[in-house]
């Protein structure tokens, strides 16, 4: 497995909005390849975690690199470059509401101008993968909550994406979706994609490669 | 060309998802080039009229009573040196009688064979680009320079009116114009804006999969190309058709040359490119 480093957060202090400090000299590093699952409790600072990472917000102190680029403000070009590399779900990421399903997918393949045929044949297998042919022509809003999940699922994987974000990948769902989330979480550990999976709670089951974090007062342990 | 294929998609959805806010938009941008575009005509029209009329000025030159006729050669020759000066006609005192005689229909100098009083003159017809007040008074200060000259008349008073009411309607058109190009530019941002804003999620998301500015505004920009060329020619559309259902009687309307109408339509363009620019600032 390659060493490559594709995330390093290095002495992170952030403060909220609100002047709450949420990240006290926080250190983390995701290697290629690797899976890091941080679990953290409701307003422990994940999500503002998953912010700092695809530059939608900054770090008061302390660097961030993704993909070998650092992070940082008026730095748009390169902000589009490590977004493009990373597939989002959950959280902050959300569908886009004026695109159909298919349309939803395949945006990461119209920003990295992939040919049509290639989009056509990815976008095939997606639907196939996670069960989504009947609902290709439909709009976000008539989805169940499962439904947009696996939608978003099939955006974050279509490109081939190296870094994955997963925020509450398994939480509220029934025992089968349960099931082919967590056999896809385990799926692109062993693909050689690095991932990150934000969880309130420690998942029952083990992800092969996965290192364990815990945010704990504005670090993590 | 996918991507060519996405922008040139959203362009055409965005005017089938809000067709009331894209109709809108139109419809005012139509009203306000066809306001512009009647001043426009009606600016070509009096300036046909103008130019029809001045056209017709000519410049009388008297000359004095004790000039022999031998040097009357001279002072034509004088007069033709002048800049600006395009033909010379002579009116000899023979002349000025029949001319007389021509008007009024009787000799109302019938007795006087001897001692006609009627002077002689020269008429002059001037250059179309010196027919404006500056150039007249210059070559008037140049004629009554020369030997023999009695009184230099044209219709100088009324010559300064036409170029006053020139003026007057020139800075009228500025200040329409320039009322029209910022409404345009207000109402057609305004309605982008909007239209971002009711997309402001899928925006967001947009950005965070790493589409940039550019690429989520450039269906916006050509939205707001395409509607100012299209309420441009509208505009124009509306007035021809117009013209050619009334009749008017009194004078033909001008337009302005096509050359002239497909600038202003691509102006118009350019506008609704701005517009759209500016619509997409705070995306």
């Amino acid at each position: 497995m390659s060493e490559k480093i594709i995330v390093e957060l290095n002495n992170i202090f952030k403060q909220s909005d609100r002047g709450i400090q949420l990240f006290k000299d926080l250190n983390f590093s995701l290697k290629a390849g690797e899976t890091a699952v941080i679990v953290g409790g409701a307003g422990s600072g994940k999500s503002s975690l998953i912010e700092l990472i695809i530059g939608e917000k900054f770090t008061d102190e302390g660097s961030i690199e993704v993909f070998g680029l650092q992070v940082k403000k008026n730095r748009k070009g390169r902000l589009k470059k490590i977004r493009r590399k990373i597939g989002g779900v959950g959280g902050l990421f959300s569908l886009i509401p004026s695109f159909t399903v298919s349309e939803n997918i395949t945006f990461p393949l119209v920003l990295n101008a992939e040919k049509k045929a290639i989009k056509k044949e990815r976008l095939f297998k997606m639907l196939t993968e996670f069960s989504l042919l009947k609902q290709a022509k439909e709009y976000p809003r008539k989805l169940t909550r499962v439904e947009s999940s696996l939608v978003q699922y099939a955006r974050a994987s279509i490109a081939n994406q190296p870094l994955l974000i997963i925020d509450e990948p398994l939480a509220g769902l029934d025992k089968y979706t349960y099931k082919r989330i967590f056999d896809y979480l385990v799926k692109v550990s062993l693909s050689g994609r690095s991932m990150i999976v934000l969880c309130s709670e420690m998942p029952e089951e083990t992800i092969p490669n996965t290192k364990f974090y815990r945010l704990e007062n504005g670090t993590l342990v | 060309m996918i991507r060519v294929l996405y922008i040139l998609k959203e362009f055409s959805r965005n005017l089938y998802r809000n067709p009331g806010t894209a109709f809108s938009s139109f419809l005012s941008l139509t009203l306000l080039f066809l306001l512009f575009d009647l001043f426009w005509v009606a600016t070509e029209t009096s300036e046909g009229f103008y130019e029809n009329l001045l056209s017709d000025m000519r410049m009388e030159i008297y000359v004095r009573e004790d000039m022999p006729d031998s040097l009357i050669d001279i002072m034509e020759f004088n007069l033709n040196q002048i800049d600006g000066v395009s033909a010379i006609k002579y009116v000899s005192k023979e002349d000025a009688r029949n001319e007389l005689i021509r008007m009024v229909g009787i000799d109302l100098l019938a007795g006087y064979e001897t001692t006609n009083p009627l002077p002689r003159s020269f008429i002059l017809t001037i250059v179309p680009d010196k027919l404006t007040s500056k150039d007249l008074n210059d070559i008037d200060a140049h004629i009554v320079s020369i030997d023999g000259v009695e009184q230099v008349y044209y219709s100088q008073h009324w010559l300064g009116k036409v170029e006053s009411a020139r003026k007057i309607i020139f800075q009228i058109g500025m200040v329409l114009g320039g009322l029209i190009f910022l409404t345009a530019l207000i109402s057609s941002a305004n309605n982008l804006r909007f239209m971002t804003r009711f997309r402001a999620v899928g925006f967001h998301q947009m950005r965070l999969l790493g589409a940039g500015k550019l690429f989520m505004g450039f269906p916006f920009i050509i939205e707001g190309m395409f509607l100012g060329v299209i309420s441009s020619v509208a505009g124009w559309g509306i007035l021809y058709y117009g013209s050619q259902k009334i009749e008017f009687n009194q004078f033909e309307l001008i337009f302005p040359s096509l050359d002239n109408i497909i600038l202003f339509c691509v102006g118009a363009g350019l506008l609704g490119i701005i517009s759209g620019y500016l619509g997409l600032r705070k995306l």
